[in-house]
């Protein structure tokens, strides 16, 4: 079955993008395709809209919209994407996720693009997309059953669970070097901790950057893209598999904001514009402060972030900016809670515009072990999110409890 | 422009009693070696540009004021633009308007003024503050 | 002479200044000259990276891709035009290039070339085609 996209845009073509959108959607198993209407529908859905945009071809992005709410025109899921920079665009673009959203249960996910963008780069919000339309009854699955392993082979780290009847009885983790390597070394550690062997393992499910090649080295009953993973991983952790909340992941080369209903994705972003509103920037703070990364949370907390001026907007500059507030004599714990603030404001700027936030927020990842960092995610989002036990271990959780699906 | 390849449609005025299918089959009977594709507006020729200049100059020539026509980038079925691949593109709510706008354009070849002067039409303005402020104190 | 026209892929205008003896600058050539061109596989435009970056000659970096790669296929046609038709006031779905911001910018770019232009607005009734249809053929019949 292919899967129909429908995609409402401005600028793909003279941007030179569209070939590569319709490359990731292709090599997905999906197909792009753009809702038909009429002149007249044109005017009708901008009026009802209530948004009426200058620019033509937004218009035509509104009476798309309409069609599927209708449901005039039969798609699957929708992709929304005009040029980055462009202010009218970016108004369109939200209110429009909104509307689809409203009024209709299509997975909707949103992009703002520049000339240099290419296909890999849209593969995982693409795949997460099929996987939503074509795993519905899988993404269901709120217990965990029989003897089932995850692995998720993150840009940082490597993580691996063991779970049984609904059970994590095994887990481990190390700083991602070769992918198989990695995994194996994780895998047997959790496996030890577990007390089983590989050969009573009856599922494994793989996700992250490395999940093809370990899918294809564990003989991996599930290969699936982190956004889908992470948010079953993330419910089930913290308990919250019935309702609304939405799933913030601040990782170590990208970030997710994923907002679920019933543990099923609905939308998501993921960002990777900048270094410096990622876990990486943490990572370069605590090292020229000569600590470990691990208890750069404990000094945040202790500090105020008002009295180190600092901005990650881009990690260079953020790393000037650090150099010189410690130049000027500010406190360690000061500058610690300045970096995670700075983390956590960019999160809220690029990404959290993108989503309508929902409560609670789960915080997940490697990074929600900083406790300095989600204390000041809940400064800036005005909510402490909740960081579920074992977060770290999302991706590794969701692939076991997803895997356990094929048995 | 290419001398290679020439796609052009051809549109019938709305009010026109011309039909898609005599239009096509005039095309037709010129029996020049050219693709013709009736559509719901028309139809599209294709073939070699001096061939689709001969159709154009004769299809002017029996209907001068009900039949326009202009080029069209990609050639006929072509993937990349065909609806049936990926539903309606950008231009295709334009040519909808354009059609109906034929009508009038029809007319107006129709009645044409040669010689007549037009003076461009004022830009509306606004009244002056001051004059809005006196009527407001009137009311 | 070489006329262009906007919006650059309307009918009416292409058809007139062809009708009255000139020849159109439109869209239309401009895309055609990219999908047949084989050499490129970006479709469904064949709008390459490299006229994105061309279109920097138009605007800045910090101007959205979207309308760089506009100019980039509009701009030229400009550069070359002797004479320009505006159509003004255009109901709101007209206009394949979709971008108001391009749109101005062509406008803009056809009053610095400093070539003959006239500016009609799109007719609301009979009569105003009229006058529409004979501005334009007055037009057109004056360029020398």
């Amino acid at each position: 079955m292919t899967i129909k996209i429908a995609q409402l845009s401005c600028g793909t073509e003279y941007s030179s993008v569209q070939y590569e959108i319709e490359k990731a959607a292709r090599s997905v198993g999906a197909k792009i395709v753009y809702p038909d209407v009429s002149a007249a529908d044109i005017d009708d859905a901008a009026k009802r809209f209530g948004f009426n945009p200058r620019s033509p071809q937004l218009k035509l992005m509104i009476a798309r919209a309409a069609q599927l709410a209708d449901e005039k025109y039969d798609a699957d899921a929708v992709f929304i994407a005009t040029c980055f920079r462009c202010a009218e665009a970016a108004l369109i673009r939200n209110e429009l996720r909104r509307f689809i959203q409203e009024n209709t249960r299509l997975p909707v996910v949103t992009y703002s693009f520049t000339e240099r963008l290419k296909a890999s780069q849209l593969l995982t919000r693409m795949e997460a997309l099929v996987t939503i339309v074509t795993r519905k009854e899988l993404l269901a699955r709120e217990r965990q059953s029989g003897l089932t392993a995850g692995l998720d082979s993150g840009s940082s780290t490597t993580k691996a669970v063991i779970m049984e009847n609904n059970k994590i009885i095994g887990k481990d983790w190390t700083p991602s070097g070769d992918v198989v390597a990695s995994a194996t070394q994780v895998l047997e550690n959790a496996m030890k901790m577990a007390g089983v062997e590989l050969k009573d393992i009856e599922a494994i499910g793989t996700t992250g950057y490395g999940r093809f090649t370990l899918g294809d080295h564990f003989n991996a009953k599930l290969v699936q893209e982190e956004l889908t993973v992470n948010s079953k991983g993330a419910v089930w952790l913290a308990d919250r598999q019935k309702g609304e909340a939405t799933i913030l992941d601040i990782g170590g080369m990208d970030n997710k904001a994923i907002t679920v209903r019933d543990g099923v994705p609905d939308n998501f972003t993921m960002g990777g514009i900048c270094a410096g509103a990622s876990g990486r920037f943490l990572e370069m703070t605590s090292r020229r402060l000569k600590i470990d990364v691990t208890e750069l949370g404990a000094l945040a907390i202790k500090g105020d972030w008002r009295n180190a001026k600092m901005n990650s907007y881009c990690s260079v500059f953020g790393i000037q900016d650090l150099v010189t507030t410690l130049g000027e004599g500010k406190s360690f714990e000061d500058v610690a809670a300045a970096a995670c603030h700075s983390v956590a404001e960019q999160v809220y700027e690029q990404q959290l515009q993108e989503i309508d936030v929902r409560r609670p927020i789960i915080e997940v990842g490697g990074t929600s072990l900083i406790s300095g960092l989600v204390k000041q995610v809940g400064e800036v989002l005005g909510e402490e999110p909740i960081v579920p036990p074992d977060s770290q271990y999302i991706g590794a959780v969701g692939g076991a409890l997803l895997s356990s699906g094929f048995l | 422009m290419s001398e290679m390849r020439e796609t052009r449609l051809f549109m019938i005025s709305p009010r026109s009693m011309l039909t898609p299918d005599q239009l096509s089959r005039m095309v037709h009977s010129f029996g020049e070696s050219a693709i013709v594709k009736e559509t719901c507006y028309g139809c599209l020729v294709e073939a070699p540009a001096a061939v689709v200049r001969q159709i154009l100059a004769k299809v002017r020539e029996t209907y001068p004021n009900e039949v326009f026509s202009k080029v069209r980038a990609y050639p006929c079925s072509d993937p990349r633009r065909c609806r049936a691949q990926h539903g309606t593109r950008p231009g295709y709510a334009q040519l909808e308007e354009e059609w109906e706008l034929l009508s009038r354009i029809q007319y107006g070849l129709e009645n044409i003024r040669d010689g007549d002067e037009f003076p461009e039409p004022e830009d509306r303005k606004r009244i002056p503050v001051n004059d809005f402020k006196k009527i407001c104190e009137v009311h | 002479m070489k006329v262009f026209i906007d919006p650059p892929n309307s009918l009416v205008l292409f058809d007139l200044v062809e009708r009255f003896g000139h020849e159109p600058l439109s869209a239309m050539a401009a895309i055609q000259e990219r999908v047949d061109n084989l050499e490129v596989d970006m479709p469904p435009m064949n709008v390459t990276l490299d006229d994105v970056v061309k279109g920097l000659k138009y605007a800045g970096v910090e101007v959205p891709s979207g309308i760089r790669g506009r100019l980039a296929v509009w701009g030229p046609l400009i550069d070359q035009a002797e004479a320009a038709i505006i159509m003004d006031d255009c109901p709101y779905s007209f206009g394949c290039v979709g971008c108001e911001r391009s749109n101005i910018m062509v406008q803009y770019l056809i009053k610095r070339r400093g070539i003959p232009t006239l500016h009609v607005r799109y007719p609301e009734d009979d009569q105003q085609a009229v006058e529409f249809v004979s501005r334009t053929k007055q037009f057109l019949e004056g360029l020398e």
